[in-house]
């Protein structure tokens, strides 16, 4: 963002960050332009007819569905409930995955045996695309609400796991020094410095976490996933109604900059020190 | 009362070589054939050219390294690892900055069992001791590098350890901070019989503040001089008339070391 910021004389430049009020107008008037001009080339393409409206509709039809979709419904249940489903997926997978993810990082990261046995196991299960192994959840588990969040949880624990395990690797040895030297037992060391100092790294992999968590759950709702914003895309597919199609990626995408931008804004206030030791 | 039977610190025949990542079997000599014994309420000052091995001594005193030869013992014991008995004030500040000041003078506190309140007082009064009294609430990334050095000093003191370890700890202060900081290290000592060692580069220093002077030469770090002084317990020692003579023995010490 303060990239975007015009420069200004350094007496008032003190302010922190994204400071006053010009460059977040105009931050905010370069998206806006860049939304619209996107919006005008999709509407002057669709409106040529290039290619036949079932290839390409134009924002108007998306936008009706849109509205048609969130009053009347889709498949039986309106948009918000499809959203709504498919972030609760989200979230439990991704917190159970987080959870997973740093408990095994900090083994895999403090325990030297635990690292030569858990880590290339780790590093297989993250280069797995989730779709193939939803076919073995499903054979385990049914078609229920399990597989669909145990794909998730799968796929957003390795990112998890890696990035504590690096960064607890990282851990300065005078951090520790200096803990034991005021007194500090080894076992307080995970808690008190090894988590903390790892924290800015740990949100980072929440931040991958929850992303593939985000492009898995599309997946995981291929199989019986109504409601939930995969679900109604693979219905709307079936029937070639590609302006429902293409409102479920839409929507998918702004949730998802939303969450990333709530994200951003947890991990500033958890590791506000990021990059400025 | 009689004198203590063993001395606070001793050192018989130690030397440390650091093993050099990537060579096998490559190794650092940093000292060398250090033979030293201090008595509880002294302070030794160590003073010597860059990469004497000063910061090794102080580090095997804490117990960050174990000695490649020789034997480390505080008060008896040999030295196994660090312990709060041995505060540590490190040449670079190591403050944890995911605290705030506060949480990192208090952690020593926590540590001991205190409770919140006695934490935050103690806290409170030794961040004041630093004039640092009013910079509790801040993160350790706000403020300036003579700042963080007295907040590490401030954290080292707070569990109140028998033995305090400083390395080169003023050495990010203005000169007027430097003087006050050095008085005030000065009567804490005198208040508290603390066992000190500290590190230095400024060799006035060194004769204000050590009652025992050693100064090592190139590496290998070896003992090339070895000071018992009384100044520090006079009034002024930096107007006493001893003053200057003995730091112009020390300075050329210092010099011949390095070359
Ligand atoms: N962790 C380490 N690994 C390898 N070599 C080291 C390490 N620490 C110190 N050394 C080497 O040991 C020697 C002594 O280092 P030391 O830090 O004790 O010197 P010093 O007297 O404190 O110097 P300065 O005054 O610059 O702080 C140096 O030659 C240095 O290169
Ligand atoms: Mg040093």
């Amino acid at each position: 963002m303060s990239v975007l910021a015009p420069d200004r004389p350094s007496a008032e430049a003190p302010a922190p960050e994204s400071g006053g009020i010009a460059p977040a107008v105009r931050s905010f008037g370069l998206r806006a332009l860049s939304v619209g001009g996107f919006l005008l080339v999709w509407w002057a393409v669709a409106r040529a007819e290039v290619w036949p409206p079932v290839i390409l509709p134009g924002p108007g039809a998306v936008w009706d569905q849109a509205v048609a979709t969130s009053t009347q419904g889709y498949s039986g249940h309106t948009l918000q409930e499809h959203l709504g489903v498919s972030l609760r997926r989200i979230l439990v997978g991704s917190v159970l995955g987080t959870v997973g993810g740093v408990l095994l990082g900090l083994v895999i990261g403090l325990v030297p045996v635990a690292r030569a046995v858990l880590g290339p196991f780790v590093t297989f299960v993250r280069t797995l695309p989730p779709l193939a192994y939803l076919s073995l959840l499903v054979i385990w588990f049914g078609i229920g609400e399990e597989p669909k969040i145990w794909l998730l949880v799968i796929a957003s624990l390795p990112p998890v796991a890696v990035a504590t395990a690096d960064a607890v690797r990282g851990v300065a040895p005078d951090h520790l020094n200096a803990a034991r030297s005021l007194g500090a037992r080894p076992w307080h060391l995970p808690v008190w410095i090894v988590l903390p100092h790892s924290l800015p790294e740990i949100m980072t992999g929440v931040r991958i976490a929850v992303g593939v968590a985000y492009t898995s759950v599309v997946a995981a709702e291929t199989v019986n996933g109504v409601p939930g914003i995969g679900g109604m895309i693979r219905e709307a597919q079936r029937y070639n109604q590609t302006d429902v199609v293409i409102l479920g990626l839409i929507v998918i995408g702004l949730s998802g900059l939303l969450l990333d931008w709530l994200l951003q804004t947890l991990d500033r206030t958890v590791a506000p020190w990021r990059g400025r030791e | 009362m009689p004198h203590a039977p063993e001395p606070a610190l001793e050192l018989t025949g130690v030397g440390h070589d650091y093993r050099r990542d990537g060579r096998r079997g490559a190794t650092v000599p940093a000292l060398d054939g250090i033979d030293l014994s201090l008595d509880a309420g002294e302070h030794l000052v160590v003073v010597g050219p860059s990469g004497s091995g000063k910061s090794t001594l102080l580090r095997l005193v804490a117990g960050f390294h174990r000695p490649t030869r020789g034997t480390v013992s505080v008060n008896g014991r040999p030295v196994r690892g660090p312990g709060p008995d041995r505060g540590v004030v490190f040449q670079r500040p190591t403050l944890f900055p995911w605290m705030t000041v506060r949480g990192n003078v208090e952690f020593g506190l926590r540590m001991a069992g205190l409770a919140r309140a006695e934490r935050r007082a103690l806290a409170e009064h030794q961040l004041a001791l630093v004039g640092l009294a009013d910079a509790a609430h801040l993160r350790t990334y706000e403020l300036s590098g003579g700042m963080r050095q007295r907040v590490a000093i401030a954290r080292a003191l707070a569990p109140d350890p028998g033995i305090v370890l400083m390395d080169e700890p003023f050495g990010a202060l203005d000169a007027l901070t430097r003087e006050r900081m050095q008085e005030e290290v000065r009567s804490l000592w005198l208040l508290t019989g603390k066992t000190l060692l500290s590190i230095t580069h400024d060799v006035g220093e060194a004769v204000r503040l050590g009652t025992r002077i050693v100064v090592l030469s190139a590496r290998p770090g070896r003992i090339v001089l070895d000071e018992v002084s009384d100044l520090p317990r006079a009034g002024e020692p930096g107007t006493h008339p001893d003053f200057t003579a003995t730091r112009d023995r020390i300075a050329h010490a210092v010099r011949a070391a390095a070359r």
